[in-house]
């Protein structure tokens, strides 16, 4: 394999971890809806 | 609209399910070829832009459509399209694909599950001990579907039977519901599915260089086939498309299923950090573990002359040929062939009853049916069409069915979907649903990317699917004359499908009126 090889797979599987390991620990620890987030006023109706 | 609708029991239920829809025999057999095919490591350049470009705000605008439209009581695209365009007579009929294709594809994809259930049992009873050659697998699996007779198999019916179990599996876990089966299913499912893909690619990167002989036909040079970059295909517009292409089926956008299962959400769940997590579940499984385990594999065993005929051989020859023999000659081949075909039909089982749900959702919401009846007329009707494929499989019926279920019908519902929620319904209102409940605040750069990124790239697909691709199959260019009329009328079949689609949801909406359409659940 070459370092560009490793490079990329690190990369792929780096983005991937990161995005597993952020969503998961938010959904597993049950947080609350984000509380400052204030919608633009559109109605939905 | 008075019936109780039908909820996900827990958020992490939803985004299995999720999950399980999109990971499927692609994950495992696809994207490795593809990847191989396309610039090797270069690919993943292309693949994780359209994955932030394409793939995520496609994920995120489909649930939160699918939860906006399970608001008013639809599961389905025609409902959830209707609830995004009140004013238009017309728009619910471009929902047609969102029970169309899903139906289509389950028309020949129960049947491969099947496959992969029993060589889940072949492999475990030890049916493949002393079968060494290539030839000897080709030979097994052709007999297996009935094309051929050499005494492995009297006939079709060992593939029959196999397709009967996984068919009324199928009908079981749909009839048990939303909380009662499909969400069962997937939370035993998908974990095993992934430890068994852990086991896997484990036991493919130590197996090291397993011959003395070879010391280069290693794992670890297998991973250099797969991941060392061809930096100069990045200058091909085919590798471009063939990485959006890939993200686009690999996470089921545009075929509808996340819009059925997104509406059973409540009015407040969260939709943007489940569809990211349910998205990254999917990546994991096709980045990490199907990278890892079927071309590393192959190179070990067949090196690095003969892996390239084998990566391009096509995704059933990798995975019903080339698998198990490898994991004939390794030591315990038998327990790791059996984790190899039942992980395959987990995968299977969790995506085929994703794409079952928009049809017999219609049935409940839009004809006010009982789940029980509604699965009947779905099972009695998918079984009589799952039959060409089954019978004709040797006729290019499949080829054909898969063409129109996950090319055509994905790549233009996909396109439908994004105009209408970012241009029609509009971004601003759109980002604020996503933000309804929302557990992840999405960065803004995505606003401009819904609205404008994603619609150019999806009708530049489109345009260029049409003109290189597309024509030349629904023209039948190419297909063997004794295979024209066997395709020619599981076409005007599908035609009668379609346009008694159509009927049915004239005839649904001529029941309630789009004046009594309001938001029924909170």
């Amino acid at each position: 394999m070459t370092t560009g090889g490793w490079i990329l797979i690190i990369l792929a599987w780096g983005v991937i971890f990161s995005l597993l390991i952020f969503c998961y620990s938010r959904v597993l620890k049950g947080d609350e809806a984000i509380p400052e987030y204030h919608y633009e006023g559109h109605e939905i109706d | 609209m008075s019936k109780e609708r039908q909820r996900w029991g827990t958020k992490i239920g939803v985004i299995l399910a999720v999950a399980g829809s999109a990971v499927g025999l692609g994950n495992f057999l696809r994207f490795p070829v593809q990847a191989a095919q396309n610039g090797g490591g270069a690919f993943i350049i292309p693949y994780l832009i359209m994955l932030a470009l394409v793939g995520i705000p496609l994920v995120w605008v489909e649930w939160t459509a699918g939860r906006h439209g399970g608001g008013y009581g639809h599961s389905t695209a025609p409902g959830i399209f209707q609830a995004l365009w009140k004013k238009s007579r017309l728009v619910k009929y471009f929902g047609i694909g969102g029970i169309f294709g899903p139906f289509l594809i389950y028309m020949y994809y129960v049947y491969i599950e099947s496959w992969c259930l029993a060589y889940a049992y072949y492999s475990i009873t030890g049916q493949f001990s002393g079968m060494e050659t290539g030839p000897a697998f080709v030979d097994f699996l052709t007999n297996y579907q009935g094309a051929a007779t050499s005494g492995i198999f009297s006939g079709t019916a060992p593939g029959l039977i196999f397709f009967l179990i996984t068919f009324c599996l199928n009908i079981s876990v749909i009839y048990f519901g939303i909380r009662g089966g499909i969400e069962k299913l997937c939370n035993i499912a998908m974990p095993l599915l992934l430890f068994f893909g852990v086991v896997l690619a484990i036991r493919v990167v130590t197996l090291f260089a397993p011959d003395p002989l070879h010391p280069d036909w290693s794992s670890i040079n297998g991973l250099g086939f797969l991941w060392n970059p061809d930096f100069s295909a990045l200058k091909s517009v085919k590798v471009w498309l063939a990485a959006a292409g890939q993200i686009f089926f690999t996470l089921s956008v545009g075929m509808g299923v996340i819009l059925t299962y997104s509406s059973y959400l409540k009015r407040k769940d969260d939709v943007a950090l489940s569809g990211l997590a349910a998205g990254s579940t999917n990546e994991f499984a096709e980045v990490v573990l199907g990278g890892t385990i079927v071309i590393p594999a192959a190179f070990i065993f067949f090196g690095p002359q003969d892996i390239v005929e084998v990566a391009s051989s096509g995704a059933f020859n990798l995975g019903f040929v080339t698998m198990p023999q490898i994991f004939c000659s390794l030591p315990a081949g038998a327990i790791f062939g059996f984790l190899w075909f039942f992980m395959l039909f987990l995968a299977g089982i969790t995506s085929s009853i994703s794409i079952a749900q928009p049809s017999v959702a219609f049935f409940e919401d839009e004809f006010r049916m009982s789940r029980p009846k509604a699965v009947r007329i779905f099972g009695i009707a998918a079984f009589i069409l799952c039959l060409p494929a089954v019978v004709f499989l040797h006729r290019g019926v499949l080829d054909d069915l898969d063409f129109w279920g996950a090319n055509f019908f994905i790549v233009i519902g996909a396109t439908i979907e994004i105009i209408l929620v970012a241009w029609v319904f509009g971004i601003s209102k759109t980002w604020d649903e996503l933000h309804k409940g929302a557990k992840l605040r999405v960065p803004r750069i995505f606003k401009f990317i819904i609205k404008f990124v994603t619609p150019v790239i999806l009708i530049f697909i489109l345009g260029w699917y049409f003109a290189t691709e597309w024509v030349s199959t629904i023209t039948m260019k190419g297909v063997p004359k004794a295979n024209v009329p066997y395709i020619l009328g599981m076409r005007l079949v599908l035609l009668g499908v379609l346009i008694l689609l159509g009927v049915l949801i004239w005839k649904a909406w001529k029941k309630h009126d789009m004046k009594e359409e309001r938001e029924v659940v909170k």
